[in-house]
């Protein structure tokens, strides 16, 4: 049995978002990258693999721009890659774990790791929603895991400290940030992910049906503009700042 | 937030995508390990040492030498690790350039298959650092008449002589030596610990503070028989280093021309005078446009270089016209950009007065300007104007 990483390539925080016609004009975005989550499960699936859990596969389900990511996770030393091409844009969250659950069956994977949340929807629903499509225990907000005997251990922060939590396969992490180091790839890697050829398929390769979307979104729109900054000066503004800070900015 | 360069042509998206994934890996080591870092090892004056180590673990050293632990990387891929190397620091990019180009690539190509062995696995690594002396007290621009002598002494070689402007000598364990063996350039490979060899460290320097600058010394310096580099004779020998070196400057130049390029622009945007941004006036907006131009020209010449080397079609004086051109804008982009930045154009919170004292250094070292220019000058004309001899 193997482990999966899923990952899913969103608008890097530096490129701009435009709105077009009720949707993100995602033709617009300059930059994609991983989302960040993701890159914290990728390298805690590294360092399960290099513990001797099992060959590690990265996964992703979106449009073929995505298939860079899945070169990029090749070259920080995943071993194998699939991609299961297909346009997420109109897809809800549902959908997409029915693509993904398949995924991980069809390579055969018992310990999954994801983000907790993607950085572009936020919705946090893939990490449970695969889990219980294909019965594993689900641990969320880890931010480690190893492997502990037959099974796992992870570390998941909780407002008032951190909870230890073991599980056995199959189980999924969704990983919140996390104290590590993210790892560079080296020239070796970089060469070694240019032979390594990602399986692409389509949901009907995997014999999935997502049907239709239950969900229909009405719009997206532009986050509205952050009034300007409020300056003040001198000793006798303070008790004016503090009645601000309190009342209209909920800080104090 | 990992750095944007200007790229106004989208010259990049003629990289391939291992290139690209290559330029990312060194941009990152950049953002997160070397601009953190860089103003204080220039107030200090030294190398960071991990810099070395994490070179060496991005297996970037020696980067188009194939084999024997070497990346095997395109020449093209080399030009763009030298330019995000270099948008860091000048200093960091001569390190790898000296490594790479000037010790380990004489070893690959005129040495014994035992030096090869040898040397280059501990040297792409980053475990040995390599050195390369040619330049004496005497003799700059034309080496060709340096002073340096190996003499046969039947067990063992014995040099005598002295080089100067080192990069890496004090902290080499390897140096590329050139000498003259009965009155012919001869490549010897010295060891940091052999017998009456010194590299003592030059200090002062006002360009290049982040990089080591050495003498080598040599008094009755023994040198074991298998230490000469069998496979090459005369001024060939040191100049074909240069050739690949100078060519990786010509890229490494656009880096730091891009850093002072983007400070200067951000500086300008946000910089209020006369109840405007400085950005909002035609002069500075001249000045923006000017460097963007240079760039974006230098940028089309290093990658079209960069193609004729991949492809073996270049000639020495297409690698002098574009280390001369692109080093050239370069500083001036620097002197603009510090000019735009004012007063805080010469605090080491901004990049571009340290690229501004580099890029004096890069535009002397590895052929200074006019050389480049009398080496062109020859190739059009067929009249040599190096010396007075014109015979
Ligand atoms: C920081 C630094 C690092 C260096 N690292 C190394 C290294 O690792 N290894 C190494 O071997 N060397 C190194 N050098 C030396 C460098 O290669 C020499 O400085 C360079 O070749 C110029 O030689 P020079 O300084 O003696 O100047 P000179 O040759 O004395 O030149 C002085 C001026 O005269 C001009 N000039 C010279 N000859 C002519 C002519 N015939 N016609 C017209 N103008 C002429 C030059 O263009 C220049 O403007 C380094 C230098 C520096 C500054």
């Amino acid at each position: 049995m193997s482990i999966a990483v899923l990952l899913k390539q969103v608008p890097d925080t530096t490129a701009k978002i435009a709105v077009s016609g009720g949707r993100v004009d995602q033709g617009s975005v300059s930059k994609w990258s991983t989302s960040p989550y993701d890159e914290y499960a990728l390298e805690y699936a590294l360092q399960l693999k290099e513990s001797g859990a099992g060959d590690l596969v990265a996964i992703t389900c979106g449009p073929a721009r995505s298939s860079k990511m899945l070169t990029d996770a090749a070259a920080v030393g995943v071993d194998s890659m699939l991609h299961v091409e297909v346009d997420t844009s109109e897809m809800d969250s549902k959908q997409i774990q029915s693509i993904l659950a398949a995924a991980v069956k069809h390579c055969d994977a018992d310990v999954i790791l994801c983000g907790k949340q993607a950085a572009d929807t936020n919705s946090g629903s893939t990490g449970p929603g695969v889990a219980s499509l294909i019965d594993a225990a689900c641990v969320g907000m880890v931010s480690e895991v190893s492997v502990d005997g037959d099974g796992f251990s992870a570390l998941r922060g909780t407002p008032t400290g951190n909870e230890r939590v073991v599980v056995s396969r199959p189980c999924l992490f969704a990983f919140d940030k996390a104290a590590t180091e993210l790892r560079r790839p080296n020239v070796k890697g970089i060469m070694m992910a240019k032979k390594k050829v990602i399986e692409t398929v389509s949901p009907g390769d995997l014999g999935v049906d997502i049907g239709e979307s239950g969900i229909k979104i009405n719009a997206h729109d532009s986050p509205p503009e952050k009034p300007p900054g409020q300056k003040f000066e001198g000793a006798e503004s303070v008790s004016t700042v503090v009645t601000k800070l309190r009342e209209e900015a909920n800080v104090i | 937030m990992p750095f944007e360069a200007l790229d106004f042509y989208d010259v990049d998206s003629l990289l391939t995508d291992e290139e690209r994934m290559v330029r990312d890996m060194v941009r990152d080591f950049v953002d997160n390990e070397v601009l953190p870092k860089i103003e204080h090892a220039c107030r200090d004056g030294v190398f960071p040492d991990e810099w070395r180590v994490t070179l060496g673990e991005m297996g970037v050293l020696g980067a188009p030498l194939k084999g024997y632990g070497c990346p095997g990387l395109s020449y093209t891929a080399y030009g763009v690790i030298c330019r995000e190397l270099e948008r860091g620091d000048s200093g960091l990019r001569s390190f790898a350039s000296v490594q790479g180009s000037l010790a380990m690539y004489p070893i690959w190509d005129f040495g014994s298959e035992e030096q090869k062995n040898y040397y280059l696995p501990k040297m792409a690594s980053g475990e040995w650092i390599g050195c390369f002396g040619l330049t004496e007290p005497d003799y700059g621009s034309n080496p060709g008449d340096m002073i340096t002598r190996a003499e046969d002494m039947g067990d063992y070689y014995l040099l005598n002589g002295a080089k100067m402007w080192i990069t890496n000598g004090s902290i080499a364990k390897v140096a590329v030596v050139w000498a003259k063996l009965d009155g012919v350039i001869r490549g010897f490979i010295v060891e940091d610990g052999d017998e009456g060899f010194y590299a003592p460290e030059m200090k002062g320097k006002h360009s290049l503070k982040a990089s080591v600058t050495s003498e080598l010394v040599f008094q009755d310096c023994k040198i074991p028989k298998d230490r000469i580099l069998p496979g090459v004779k005369g001024l060939r020998g040191p100049f074909s280093c240069l050739n690949n070196a100078r060519y990786g400057i010509s890229w490494g130049a656009i880096g730091a021309a891009q850093a002072c390029f983007d400070s200067a622009k951000e500086y300008s945007l946000s910089r209020i005078q006369f109840d405007h941004p400085i950005a909002s006036y035609q002069l500075v907006q001249n000045k923006l446009s000017w460097m963007l131009r240079e760039i974006t020209k230098a940028q089309l010449l290093a990658y079209h270089l960069s193609q004729k080397k991949d492809a073996g079609n270049w000639i020495p004086e297409h690698i002098s016209l574009a280390k001369m051109n692109n080093v050239d804008i370069a500083l001036e982009i620097a002197r603009v950009a510090r000019d735009i930045h004012g007063a805080n154009g010469v605090l080491d919170e901004y990049p571009v007065m340290r690229h501004m004292a580099n890029l004096e250094s890069v535009k002397t070292y590895e052929g200074t300007h006019d050389i480049h220019n009398l080496i062109l000058g020859r190739h059009i004309t067929g009249i040599q104007s190096f010396t007075r001899d014109l015979s």
